[in-house]
C-alpha cells in the first residue's frame, strides 16, 4: 500500500491544531468575599466576659475601654 | 468607633518573647509561622540595646490590601486588616508589600511549595462564625468578641507592648512620656509620636563600647 505523507502530514497538522478546541473551560468560579460579624455581637462560645450585653455596640465599647485601661498602670496604681 | 491599634516601648520592652510565645500558643500557631516576633537592634551597645515586638501594624494605608491579586483582604470596622483564607492563593505578594514582614507562610511541600497566609488577627479571628471551630482552626481566638484585647498585649509583664483603642492606648503612651521627660529622660521632647516612641528624635547614634571598658567583660 501506498502511503500519501503529504496526506498524512496535513493530518498531523489539522490535529495539532484541533487540539486545544477540546479542552474544557478553566474558569474558576468567582470568589467572593464574606460578611464578617462585628465583635460586639459576642462569640458563640465561653469565653466571653460578662461585663457587657452581645449585640450591644455601646456596651461592648465601654467593656473594651475599659479593659483597655487595665495596661496602664498609671490608672491602676492610683 | 475604636481603631484598633499596637504601640511597643522600646524603653521597656526587656526581649522576654513572653508575646510571641502568648501569640503561639493562644492561637496554636503551627511551627514555622510567627505572627509576632520580637527584634533587637544594636545587640550588645550598653544603653543603645532596643527591642520590639513586632506583628501585623493594621496599617490605616496597608500595602497588602493595594497588592493582593485575589482581593482576600478586608478592613472591620474597628480598624482590623483580616483577610479570608478561602480566597488567598497563597502568592505572596503581600508578604513582599509589608514593611513589617506580618504576612508568614507555612512551608509543607517539596519544591518550595507554601501555605496560605497567615498573620496577626489583632485577635479578632476571620469572616467565619465568631468563636466557632472553623474560625478558631483558620485564624485563631477571638478574643475581641469575647470582650477581651489581644493576648499579647494584655500579658505583656512591663506593659511595653499595648494594644487597643489608638485613642487611648496613645493617652497612655504620651502620660509615659511626660513622666520619664519630667524625671529627666529625653527632656525638649515635647511631642507624643512614633520618634519618641522608638527612641527620641534626636537620639545620637549609638557608638560602641570597647569590650575594656565593660566591668567584667572578657
Amino acid at each position: 500500500m501506498k502511503v500519501n505523507f503529504k496526506t498524512l502530514g496535513m493530518c498531523f497538522a489539522a490535529a495539532a491544531l484541533l487540539a486545544a478546541c477540546s479542552e474544557p473551560p478553566e474558569i474558576a468560579a468567582k470568589a467572593a468575599k464574606r460578611p464578617d460579624v462585628a465583635p460586639y455581637m459576642g462569640a458563640n462560645n465561653g469565653f466571653m466576659t460578662k461585663n457587657w450585653t452581645p449585640g450591644n455596640q455601646a456596651s461592648w465599647t465601654e467593656s473594651i475601654d475599659k479593659r483597655n485601661q487595665g495596661q496602664n498602670e498609671y490608672s491602676r496604681v492610683k | 468607633m475604636a481603631r484598633m491599634k499596637f504601640i511597643c516601648d522600646t524603653e521597656r520592652c526587656i526581649e522576654c518573647n513572653g508575646c510571641v510565645t502568648a501569640c503561639k500558643n493562644d492561637n496554636e500557631v503551627p511551627w514555622g509561622v510567627n505572627r509576632r516576633r520580637v527584634v533587637t537592634v544594636n545587640d550588645g551597645i550598653i544603653g543603645q540595646e532596643k527591642s520590639v515586638s513586632v506583628a501585623c501594624m493594621h496599617c490605616s494605608d496597608a500595602p497588602c490590601m493595594a497588592v493582593c491579586p485575589v482581593d482576600c483582604f478586608y478592613r472591620t470596622d474597628e480598624g482590623v486588616v483580616l483577610h479570608d483564607k478561602d480566597i488567598c492563593i497563597g502568592c505572596g505578594y503581600c508578604s513582599f508589600a509589608c514593611p513589617f514582614g506580618a504576612p508568614q507562610f507555612l512551608s509543607k511541600g517539596a519544591f518550595g511549595s507554601r501555605s496560605k497566609m497567615d498573620k496577626c488577627t489583632f485577635c479578632s479571628g476571620g469572616p467565619e462564625e465568631n468563636g466557632s471551630v472553623a474560625e478558631f482552626e483558620k485564624y485563631g481566638r477571638n478574643r475581641l468578641a469575647e470582650g477581651k484585647l489581644p493576648l499579647c498585649a494584655e500579658m505583656c509583664s512591663t506593659k511595653a507592648l499595648i494594644g487597643g483603642d489608638s485613642d487611648i492606648i496613645s493617652g497612655i503612651f504620651n502620660n509615659r512620656v511626660a513622666t520619664r521627660e519630667k524625671n529627666g529622660k529625653y527632656p525638649g521632647s515635647k511631642a507624643f509620636g512614633w520618634n519618641t516612641a522608638y527612641g527620641g528624635p534626636d537620639a545620637p547614634a549609638p557608638t560602641p563600647t570597647p569590650a575594656a571598658k565593660i566591668p567584667g567583660a572578657q
